[in-house]
């Protein structure tokens, strides 16, 4: 009995030692496997190229990161950025864009009407808004901090913004937030390597690895227009949207000009053909592979559909090249211009609504490349082509008028562009067909508007206010505390040929010391913000679920259902009235 | 803190890019520049907040000069200056009580160890005339009563990329080896008036320690010798390779080490006279650490060890799987 016992005993510090190292097996492979995955963060990088009718290059590049909602992460993060993740923690942000950009988007050649051009042209300088999810006493006091915190995150002057004469709260043109969003722009900062800095430094792989790895600073610089926009979307877990959590996009939006020496063709042959490109020629860099912690990695090349009509067009008209059209799958040797990279994927856009051609999306998957074989896409043009981007419905422009140091007028002109010839039949409301515009604009105190000398013309011809003018909401500025805001939605009728709006102002007295150190450059007017929310810059494309995956073209299928059309911003010279206003002068 | 944006205006040719010299070679500006107060935030206010480290709340990490009582700081001021004064913005000036009072109370608060200030304006040296606080040490470029002047023009900028003092400055550090030892004196006394044009002046009176035994590397910038290694533990790379690699300066370590590796011989000798004396248990423990002390490569050790483990874990635990199935049928039944 008791050597069965022993035995007994033995047997089972036997099986207990197994189960032990068992159970030490898995704890151990377990905690391994979360290591691996990551916790569920993803990354993403994408560049879309896009030639554009007056010889210059875009290239959009799209970072996006998304991390899960920290309350089942603790605050271990392995791709998305752990101060956006502080910031998004501390000042309860909702929902966050902060642009950096040089240039002037050039609507008429550049297009208005395509989801790229409504997201990407921003204003000049920093523009900044924030929705934030506190009560609405205390915005204010978190977006005097937030402005802090991004100045010293992105090396800007953003902390200028958080005098309440900088900022203000849009509320009828804007996203609707109940009072929690907060606007301000920065009309002159500049915006140099030091910004870029690190807006890279977001990103997992910096700018060592993968696209970024492309982006030389002399290059993006030497560019007719750079933005650098960083996009914030935080929900709270348990809300109906799919994906909770914190959601980063960065994009970067550079219009370069290839330079026709680097391709070496000579001058005076080619002057109506448009300059070939590369990704080397016009950056100087090759792609060295992917950024081994992304997702996924493409290169998208845009023709649009001004474009692709063109092209469609002549080959009607020489038919003789009937062999290689452009619809056959010989997309590389084409009549009108040859890519050097064979494409992985082609989407051509469906159901556009406007009934003209569909552009045409080529993607190319930077996986299978590395340092050793690097990416490097070049398009080569074979005859001259000419055509043009789709506009937005209006052409808008804004300048001054008067003259003199006391007083002037702001004057807002929209015109129609071809594009509006064609007008939707949604927007025939009550019988009456009308074109919605909302108009968004912020004036410093110094600028003092006078509200009631608002003048309104359509066609030239003045016209009631009530006529045209369906909502207005006015801010009115007070001295060195809040800025002028002006708010209108318009309805204007289908037909008009012109409309045009007036504004009077007195220029406010500055003491010598609120003038800045240069100040004979005079100060900037903010850009005004004009949308048409009823058109969509939508693009719809025929494969649907190879594009959830991609952030650009899932930003294109949903894009927002406003252009946004910024207006430059109009530079102000006071003269300097330096008064002595007591005898100690 | 940088006035006005020079690299991406849109008067600047070569956008994104500074030269220091017209034949354009080096690109100050690099590609990971961080400029923490740039345009309008230059100001003279700005500058002594920066000084004092006294802040508004909100202010963040990367806007505050985050130093304490061991800091060694450079503080490197240049632009258009007079006497005793600096300009800032062509509207306000930065005058030299200014910077004595803010320097007497980063001393008063303890903010600093030692502070190098260089200034390079037309006469610099009055600028910190008035100084009187203790580790602080000033050079100018000019004294009162003459002008700094810049060293060339480059004609495809368009403008003078370099004054003389700093392109003499730089051409100093240059000449340098990365292991160089130089001394603060070699670099005070390097300046030549005739090249220069103006007569450099630096105070000491502040300063504790003689110049000739402060190393350029106590203000401008250290380096630390690094071996590179491919991975994390190494096996099989012996560290004498390496060692032939290092320069003279370190020579002297090796000797060190040689003179430790001979003394444990001779206790190794002492211990041998004592060890017929001990019992055999401390004789083999004593030797054991010995050994121990000897390994160099204790890295490899610790492999060794743990990919023995395994093997011996099988070995110790098969028989206890053997017996444990052999015993459970029998037991069963």
């Amino acid at each position: 009995m008791a050597i069965l016992l022993s035995r007994r005993s033995n047997l089972l510090a036997v099986v207990v030692l197994l189960l032990c190292q068992l159970f030490l097996y898995a704890t151990v492979s377990s905690s391994g496997s979360v290591l691996k995955q990551g916790g569920g963060e993803e990354f993403s990088e994408e560049l879309l190229l896009k030639p554009f009718p007056d010889r210059k290059v875009l290239a959009h590049f799209h970072f996006q990161s998304r991390a899960p909602h920290s309350s089942s992460h603790g605050r271990h993060h392995h791709l998305f950025p752990k101060a956006i993740a502080q910031l998004v923690k501390k000042f309860r942000v909702k929902e966050m864009e902060l642009s950096f950009t040089q240039g002037r988007w050039r609507y008429e050649q550049w297009g208005g009407f395509d989801p790229l051009s409504s997201n990407n042209a921003k204003p000049p300088g920093v523009e900044l808004w924030a929705v934030f999810d506190v009560p609405q006493s205390l915005v204010d006091v978190y977006w005097r901090n937030l402005t802090h915190t991004l100045s010293g995150l992105f090396c800007a002057s953003i902390n200028f913004l958080e005098s309440s004469t900088t900022y203000s709260a849009p509320e009828l043109t804007f996203k609707p937030s109940f009072g929690n969003l907060r606007y301000g722009t920065l009309p002159r900062e500049a915006v140099c390597t030091e910004n870029l800095t690190p807006w890279l430094k977001l990103l997992p792989c910096r700018d060592k690895a993968g696209l970024s790895a492309l982006m030389d600073r002399p290059s993006i610089y030497r560019g007719f227009y750079h933005s650098q926009r960083l996009r914030l979307t935080s929900s709270e877990s348990g809300s109906d949207e799919v994906d909770s959590g914190i959601g980063l996009d960065q994009t970067l939006t550079v219009v370069l000009q290839p330079s026709s020496w680097r391709t070496g063709k000579t001058y005076s042959v080619e002057t109506n053909i448009q300059p070939s490109w590369s990704i080397s020629s016009i950056f100087g860099r090759n792609i060295p592979g992917k950024c081994v912690i992304a997702k996924s990695s493409n290169v998208y090349l845009q023709l649009d559909n001004g474009l692709v009509g063109e092209l469609k067009n002549l080959e009607r008209e020489n038919a003789k090249y009937v062999a290689n059209t452009f619809e056959s799958e010989g997309f590389q040797s084409n009549h009108a211009f040859k890519i050097s990279v064979t494409p992985d994927k082609v989407f051509e856009e469906v159901d556009n609504l406007h009934g003209k051609s569909t552009s045409v999306i080529y993607g190319f998957s930077v996986e299978k490349y590395s340092d050793s074989q690097p990416f490097d896409l070049g398009l080569t043009w074979k005859i001259p082509v000419v055509w043009s981007c789709q506009q937005a419905p209006l052409h808008a422009s804004r300048f001054l008028m008067g003259s003199g140091n006391e007083r002037g007028a702001i004057a807002i002109s929209l015109e129609p562009t071809e594009s509006s010839e064609g007008l939707p039949t949604s927007h025939i409301i009550d019988g009456r067909c009308e074109l919605r515009v909302d108009i968004f604009q912020v004036v410093p105190w110094y600028i003092k508007v006078y509200f009631h000398t608002l003048q309104v013309f359509v066609d030239k011809q003045p016209r009631a206010m009530a006529d045209v003018v369906d909502k207005i909401r006015v801010s009115p500025s007070k001295d060195k505390v809040s800025p002028g805001v002006m708010e209108m939605i318009l309805k204007l009728p289908c037909g008009s040929k012109s409309a045009a709006f007036s504004l009077e102002f007195d220029k406010g007295f500055l003491h010598i010391d609120e003038y800045p150190p240069d100040a004979n450059q005079g100060f900037d007017i903010p850009s005004a913000l004009i949308s048409f929310p009823s058109f969509n810059a939508r693009m719809n494309f025929s494969e649907d679920e190879f594009l959830n995956n991609s952030p650009i073209l899932s930003k294109f299928q949903h894009a927002l259902q406003r252009h946004h059309h910024y207006m430059h911003s109009i530079c102000i010279v006071f003269w300097i009235i330096a008064q002595c206003a007591s005898e100690a002068c | 803190m940088l006035a006005d944006d020079m690299a991406c205006n849109a008067r600047n040719k070569y956008p994104a890019q500074v030269f220091n010299n017209e034949n354009h070679k080096l690109n100050l500006y690099g590609d990971n520049v961080e400029v923490d107060y740039h345009g309008y935030e230059v100001t003279v206010e700005n500058f002594l907040r920066v000084l004092t480290g006294r802040h508004e709340a909100a202010v963040p990490r990367s806007k505050r000069l985050l130093s304490d009582e061991g800091s060694h700081i450079l503080l490197y001021m240049t632009g258009h200056g007079g006497d005793e004064f600096l300009k800032f913005q062509d509207s306000e000036e930065l005058q030299s009580h200014d910077l004595a009072d803010a320097v007497k109370q980063m001393k008063e608060k303890h903010r600093f160890k030692e502070l190098l200030i260089m200034v390079d304006t037309c006469q610099a040296a009055t600028l910190f005339s008035q100084l009187h606080s203790p580790g602080v040490l000033a050079i100018g470029s000019s004294m009162k009563g003459e002008n700094s002047y810049s060293h060339h023009l480059d004609s495809d900028v368009g403008v003078s990329v370099v004054d003389r003092f700093t392109f003499y400055t730089l051409a100093f550090f240059e000449k340098l080896n990365m292991y160089d030892n130089a001394s603060l004196s070699s670099l005070f006394t390097s300046y030549n008036p005739t090249l220069l044009m103006s007569t450099t002046y630096y105070r000491t009176d502040l300063y504790q320690r003689k110049l000739e035994e402060v190393s350029v590397t106590n203000f401008f910038g250290s380096v630390m010798e690094t071996i590179h290694t491919d991975s994390a533990y190494r096996t099989t790379h012996s560290r004498k390779t390496s060692e032939t690699k290092m320069p003279l300066q370190e020579s002297v370590k090796h000797d060190e080490r040689r003179q430790l590796i001979n003394s444990n011989v001779q206790d190794q000798t002492s211990d041998t006279k004592i060890e017929d004396k001990q019992c055999p248990f401390t004789r083999r423990w004593n030797a054991f650490q010995d050994k121990l002390e000897k390994i160099e490569r204790i890295d490899s050790l610790v492999n060794y060890g743990f990919i023995i483990m395994f093997p011996l874990l099988l070995i110790i635990m098969f028989p206890l799987l053997l017996i444990s199935t052999w015993l459970l049928p029998t037991f069963v039944s």
